[in-house]
């Protein structure tokens, strides 16, 4: 029973600058939260209490349920943060406070959800309606498709907020620049952070009670990401509102909620402080998720702890605990039935499991990797690129067009053997290179040399939409193989060999993409890529579109792969902590250049660059400090003269507007920058990276 | 958006050249050859050879093509081999009462399609059912319609009449020329009310196919803008059901109306020219069902360029509703 | 060879059942029987089509009794002016109508769907002018092009079917052009590419069999369409000529007939009708099996 101040004091010291006294008049006794996760006596009156809430859809017949005996509440003035993988329920969740579950068909409910006193559940349609107009808003996953593209914003937010002046004070609010011009704008006419922005806006218009937030930075970059979540957190702050935070990366909700629920096969199975179920996690599950979570301090020398699995399938859930088949606790007693939530022991919150006493923290580490191939001028080379180029050509009406910049100017070399990350934020060209050197685009300056070998192989980001869903997928394994003229039997034998590879029961051959869980698709992706051992294997965000728990999985698989067939591997990613687990090198690139270059390890902890700080600021991490970096890369169509981060740095110097600086060495690493030399010094090694 | 509409408009007159392209290809195809039928079977060599000539039908066909179009840009159709009137003269006699007809079947047509659109798209009791009588109806040929229809209305119910445009024997000839809006300006209730009469039979039976097809496609699309995120977003500020549908699905969801609309013209003229002939109506489309079997080429290629601007000219003002429409297609 | 660690979660199991109840899901939908149904009589009404001279109680063009008996048992439809079989017309005026339908947009089908094709994985400027051209035929009124394009050929059936399936290719061109381009756009034919797939191997194999259900739903939906047209043709005069079963013509002829001996113009509008209604509930019913509502 902490008062908030106190609570969140020790994290963060913005809480306290923000001062939520000065604005909250009214309700300021009540700024009380519940510390334990079943908010007992304690509380006076939770905004919105779920009480053995079941949500059960029905499709072709077969009971699916979403939701399975929730109970929940969310305190006034408390950012909850609601985390679970896909499937696990959250956004059912999410709809079911808001009263919106789908009617088409509706999904059997029982239980109680009050919302400021009334029951979502059994309340009228139009009761509940006029309960969203009054103390609800909600914050959607993508800020394109959740507004309206006929609409201009200012009235899609007025229509929330009543006047247009009172939409204008919103969007000022909300940090939308110049919003009394921006009222006129349409969607399409702002950037993605603009409209999560003017979403928020709607949201809070009105000062509801509660605004559920599913997902609301899953769409946007990490450097805006930073800035949603602050604005986030400033708004609890500033407001009397409450706020339910959905999202399925425990990073986000640690870095702004107060609690932290988990929930897992549509039970919760732990809830408490965001600080203790993060640090000391209670359920076999949080254990997990947290070991498999790619920090910028996980281990790099080995495989990633992993959760073993995939998540559920809601149409077939287990009697007993959820969690029960990846657990490494699991015993019969598991499987009699339902845990409930109980005193999770390590902190005062609660959590759903029967063995919590010996629950391991600390994983078993696997087995080390063999020692990475040594990169530089060593090694003989698997790409060259040499000043690439990239333009595309926009058309328009009237035969007007216009030059999108992709690439400008890239000299990059990868070693045999060696895994190189490129990192950056979308429209920064990483993607446009990757495609340069597998050949699939012609870049329009520049050259690509490989190495002697098989031509490369991509694993794509969206690894189901990559396989061609009418194929089976031992046809698609095995298209590689028409090439090299084998007989029908051999063909089947090597595809066979192959999925063995990426740990794929044969029969899956004869399936097609869309009868295979994330993970199998991932799984034959690769199986695709490697059955002709390619020299370079290319990954472009092969992570981000799989549950938390997936991703550490998947990265090992490549890391294991990557060792033991030789290749050479080019990383494409927007997450710095995937880049150091499975890179030896990482790229940081920015509007078509690479700013900075050098071995994970330093550009992680001694990096130079203004960008690189910024990308490591915007990680989610548990109790620190953010001061995210203000503002979205330009448009690559009208790239900034000078360095092209200038906009958007804080250290720039006015001569940066106008001097384009080239990468030069700076110790281990390569750096882009005026101030790189003057304000860090460093002396020079010998090793210089093998940067041309 | 001013961009948008000369765009639209260059691209209009483009496909109006292309028109004449075809219409022309098609009249020097034709096997009967217009100096023939025009001048008679038993004409001298020399009278013909002298009305190719008269005709240009001996300069190169570029230069036959060229003043065509400046023919047709004088307004000059050649002669119709079955009244022995300029085309053009028989064109302007029955276009008003064809454009009166066609006018109201289409806002017949849009009106009934959009209510048809509207009330589908919410789910109640019985929709199995309804689905059913709309997709009767979107099978019924017009000439069937406008059997039943006289059958039922005119000659069991005596409700309506089945011939012509009025049953006034004075029916005013101006302004306009369409009898409703002239009996009006002259203050004539009863005209009115009777070229009203005289106009829902045929009317409907036009509007009937292409009403259920917008309906139809207005639903669908309704349906699918219902389930979209932004009207989530719009329920979540705790709109009501009816604001939502008005403000918020409804500008999104009418482009593939608009359009299906925009398409069903085409089918609507050659339904103009089935019900004309049943109903007696003094329009272009009599005047085509009495040129077929003449085989009175110059009037079939003076009704098919008419025809076939009309429908240019109303499927480039749907592309530019759905530009005002939709914000994003005026980039 | 060595493979990776072992892999737990819901391999084959879950591959079975997500399979069955894919099916289960089609067999109990209530809406999937009707649409059964509905083909079902579709395919009834083709064999009908190529049984017609043994299915027909009369000759069609052979006078059968006195002219305009009431529909009996001896005539279930009547006889028309000239004491005609109505029934015998309108069975082989169906066939005639349901057999053009389906060439018409056999034809629009193969035509367009191969430039749309050729269009779609060529790009570049191939695509420019295949798609102009498509579009100027597209601007333009089918139904009012096609009367003039048989008004100079002179009217015949086989004119006419030319007329028809001169306007009615362009629609599928788009149709076929504009699945071709969103597959085209989707990773699996970058992956194809990736994986070595030739130019012919990448069109046939990993984007024509993807622009497959879309064409069948659109022609499904259009036939009733295509029936309605060729019925209006027909009617105006511009089929095969006189004494020919063609049910337009059949109702022109008896037009004169309506107010005193209606069946025989109803009747023949009817089979129109009958004709069209099954093709278009047909239609709906290939679009729902095919899961493109």
């Amino acid at each position: 029973m902490a008062p908030i101040e106190n609570h969140r004091a020790g994290k963060t010291p913005r809480t306290t600058a923000a001062s939520p006294v000065e604005d909250n008049t009214t309700k300021g006794a009540e700024r009380e939260l519940p510390v334990t996760g079943l908010g007992e006596e304690t509380t006076p009156e939770p905004v919105a209490e779920l009480d053995g809430l079941f949500v059960t859809f029905r499709r072709g017949g077969q009971a699916v349920p979403a939701l399975r005996g929730v109970d929940l509440q969310i305190a006034r003035r408390e950012i909850l943060g609601l985390v679970g993988e896909s499937g696990s329920g959250k956004s059912v969740l999410g709809l079911a406070l808001l009263g919106l579950l789908p009617v088409d068909p509706s999904p059997a409910v029982t239980g109680r959800a009050l919302v400021c006193g009334l029951d979502m559940v059994r309340a009228t349609a139009d009761e509940r309606r006029r309960l969203r107009a009054q103390h609800l808003g909600a914050v959607f996953q993508d800020p394109m498709t959740s507004l309206n593209p006929t609409m201009r914003v200012g009235r899609q937010v007025a229509e929330a907020a009543g006047t247009e002046s009172e939409a204008i004070r919103l969007l000022d609010a909300v940090g939308v620049p110049d919003a009394r011009r921006r009222v006129d704008a349409y969607p399409h006419e702002l950037s993605g952070g603009l409209r999560q922005r003017v979403m928020i806006a709607m949201a809070v218009a009105g000062e509801p009670s509660l605004v559920v937030a599913d997902e609301p930075t899953t769409a946007l970059d990490v450097t805006v990401q930073a800035q949603i979540l602050e604005l986030l957190r400033h708004l609890c702050d500033t407001t009397s509102c409450s706020f339910l935070l959905i999202t399925h990366d425990l990073g986000v909700a640690a870095q702004v909620a107060d609690r932290v629920a988990v929930l897992y096969g549509g039970r919760l199975a732990e809830v408490g402080r965001a600080t203790d179920v993060l640090e000391s996690p209670a359920h076999p599950y949080s254990v997990g998720l947290l070991k498999s979570r790619l920090t910028l301090s996980a281990r790099r020398v080995g495989p990633l702890p992993t959760l073993p699995g995939e998540p559920p399938d809601p149409r077939a859930l287990p009697e007993g605990c959820p969690f029960g088949p990846r657990c490494d606790h699991h015993d019969d007693a598991c499987d009699m039935a339902l845990p409930p939530l109980i005193a999770a022991g390590r902190h005062p919150g609660v959590a759903a499991c029967i063995h919590l006493g010996s629950v391991a923290t600390t994983a078993e580490l696997p087995e080390s990797w063999a020692p990475a191939v040594k990169s530089g001028d060593a090694a003989p080379m698997a790409v060259r690129l040499l000043g690439i180029e990239k333009d595309f050509v926009i058309r328009h009406a009237w035969r007007t067009k216009d030059r999108l910049h992709a690439l400008r100017g890239i000299d990059l070399t990868v070693a045999q053997g060696e895994s190189l990350a490129l990192v950056g934020e979308s429209g920064c060209g990483k993607s446009t290179l990757l495609r340069v050197v597998a050949g699939l685009l012609e870049p329009t300056g520049g050259t690509v040399e490989l190495g002697h070998g098989a031509r490369p192989q991509m694993v794509f980001q969206d690894a189901g939409a990559s396989l061609t869903p009418w194929l089976k997928v031992g046809e698609l394994v095995g298209d590689r193989l028409r090439a090299e003229g084998l007989g029908r039997a051999d063909r089947a034998a090597k595809v066979r060999e192959a999925l063995a590879l990426v740990g794929l029961p044969a029969e899956v051959a004869d399936a097609k993409a869309a009868q295979l869980s994330g993970g199998q698709r991932q799984r034959v992706a690769l199986a695709r890529a490697t059955i002709v051992p390619p020299e370079v294997l290319l990954c472009d965000e092969p992570t981000s579109a799989l549950d938390v728990s997936l991703a550490a999985t998947v990265l090992n698989l490549l890391g294991r792969i990557r060792r033991q067939l030789g290749m050479a591997m080019i990383f494409v990613t927007h997450d710095l902590g995937a880049a150091r687990v499975v890179a030896d090198r990482i790229a940081v690139m920015y509007l078509g250049r690479i700013v900075e270059i050098g071995p994970a390890e330093q550009i992680v902890t001694s990096h130079t660059h203004p960008y690189t700080k910024a990308l490591l600021g915007a990680v989610p991490a548990v109790g620190v400090a953010r001061s995210p970096l203000r503002g979205e890369p330009a448009s690559p169509l009208h790239p900034p003269s000078g360095c092209p981060f200038h906009p958007r740095c804080p250290i720039a110097l006015e001569s940066c507007s106008s001097v384009d600086v080239p990468l030069v060495p700076l110790g281990a690493c390569s750096v882009a920058c005026v101030r790189a030399s003057a304000s860090a010094p460093r002396p020079k090694e010998v090793t210089v990276a093998s940067v041309t | 958006m001013a961009g948008l509409l000369l765009r639209r408009l260059g691209a209009m007159v483009l496909v109006l050249l292309f028109l004449v392209v075809v219409v022309f290809s098609l009249e020097r195809i034709s096997p009967t050859d217009p100096v023939h039928s025009f001048l008679g079977a038993n004409a001298s060599k020399a009278a013909i050879a002298a009305e190719r000539h008269k005709l240009g039908y001996d300069r190169p066909i570029v230069v036959q093509y060229v003043s065509y179009v400046r023919d047709l840009l004088r307004g000059n159709l050649q002669m119709s081999l079955r009244t022995r009137r300029p085309v053009a003269t028989d064109l302007v006699a029955y276009l008003p009462a064809t454009a009166e007809l066609a006018l109201f079947s289409l806002v017949l047509a849009a009106v009934l399609g959009g209510i048809l659109g509207v009330t589908t798209a919410a789910r109640f009791k019985g929709a199995g059912l309804f689905r059913f009588l709309t997709l009767s109806g979107a099978s019924a040929p017009q000439f069937l319609l406008a059997e039943l229809g006289i059958l039922l209305f005119y000659r069991r119910l005596h409700w309506l009449p089945a011939t012509g445009r009025s049953s006034l024997a004075n029916a005013p000839r101006g302004p306009t020329r369409f009898i409703t809006v002239d009996t009006l300006l002259h203050g004539n209730i009863h005209g009115f009310t009777d070229a009203i009469g005289h106009l829902i039979l045929p009317g409907l039976c036009i509007a009937l196919i292409p009403a259920v097809s917008i309906g139809r496609v207005l639903r669908s699309s309704l349906v699918s803008t219902m389930r979209t995120d932004y009207v989530r977003t719009a329920r979540s500020k705790g709109l009501r059901e009816v604001v939502v549908l008005w403000r918020h699905a409804m500008r999104n969801s009418i482009g593939p109306a608009l359009s299906m609309g925009g398409l069903q013209v085409g089918l609507m003229f050659a339904g103009v020219v089935v019900v004309e002939e049943i109903f007696g109506w003094p329009g272009i489309g009599l005047y085509t069902y009495q040129a077929i079997p003449r085989s009175d080429f110059p009037a079939i290629a003076g009704i098919t360029l008419v025809l076939g601007a009309g429908y240019v000219l109303v499927n480039t003002a749907v592309d530019i509703l759905q530009a005002v429409a939709d914000p994003r297609i005026a980039l | 060879m060595a493979t990776a660690e072992p892999y737990l979660p819901p391999s084959v199991g879950t591959l079975r059942t997500r399979v069955v109840f894919k099916v289960r899901r089609r067999r109990r939908s209530s809406a999937a029987i009707g649409d059964r149904v509905a083909i079902g009589l579709l395919v009834a009404i083709t064999m009908m089509a190529f049984a017609t001279p043994l299915l027909a109680p009369y000759k069609p063009n052979l006078i059968a009794g006195d002219a305009f008996a009431r529909p009996s048992m001896h005539f279930l439809l009547g006889t028309d002016e000239v004491g005609r079989d109505i029934l015998s017309r309108v069975l082989f005026g169906l066939r005639t109508s349901w057999f053009a339908s389906l060439e018409v947009i056999a034809s629009g089908v193969t035509i367009g769907g191969g430039i749309g094709l050729v269009a779609g994985t060529a790009g570049g400027w191939i695509d420019d002018v295949l798609m102009r051209i498509t579009d100027i035929f597209l601007a333009l009124p089918g139904p009012i092009l096609a009367i003039a394009v048989v008004a100079a050929l002179g009217p015949s059936l086989q004119h006419t079917l030319i007329a028809v399936a001169i306007v009615w290719w362009p629609f599928y061109s788009r149709i076929v052009r504009g699945e071709v381009k969103a597959l085209a756009a989707r990773p699996h034919v970058e992956a194809a590419r990736l994986a070595g797939a030739g130019r012919v191997r990448l069109a046939l194999r990993h984007l024509l069999p993807g622009a497959i259900p879309a064409t069948v739903v659109t022609a499904s939906l259009d036939v009733g369409n295509l029936v309605l047209t060729l019925a209006i043709l027909s009617f105006l005069g511009l089929g095969a000529p006189s004494p020919a079963p063609e049910l337009g013509a059949m109702v022109a002829r008896g037009l004169n007939y309506l107010l005193q001996e209606w069946w025989v113009p109803i009747m023949p509008g009817l089979a129109v009708m009958f004709l069209a209604f099954v093709a278009n509930l047909a239609g709906d019913g290939i679009r729902d099996l095919l899961g493109m509502a």
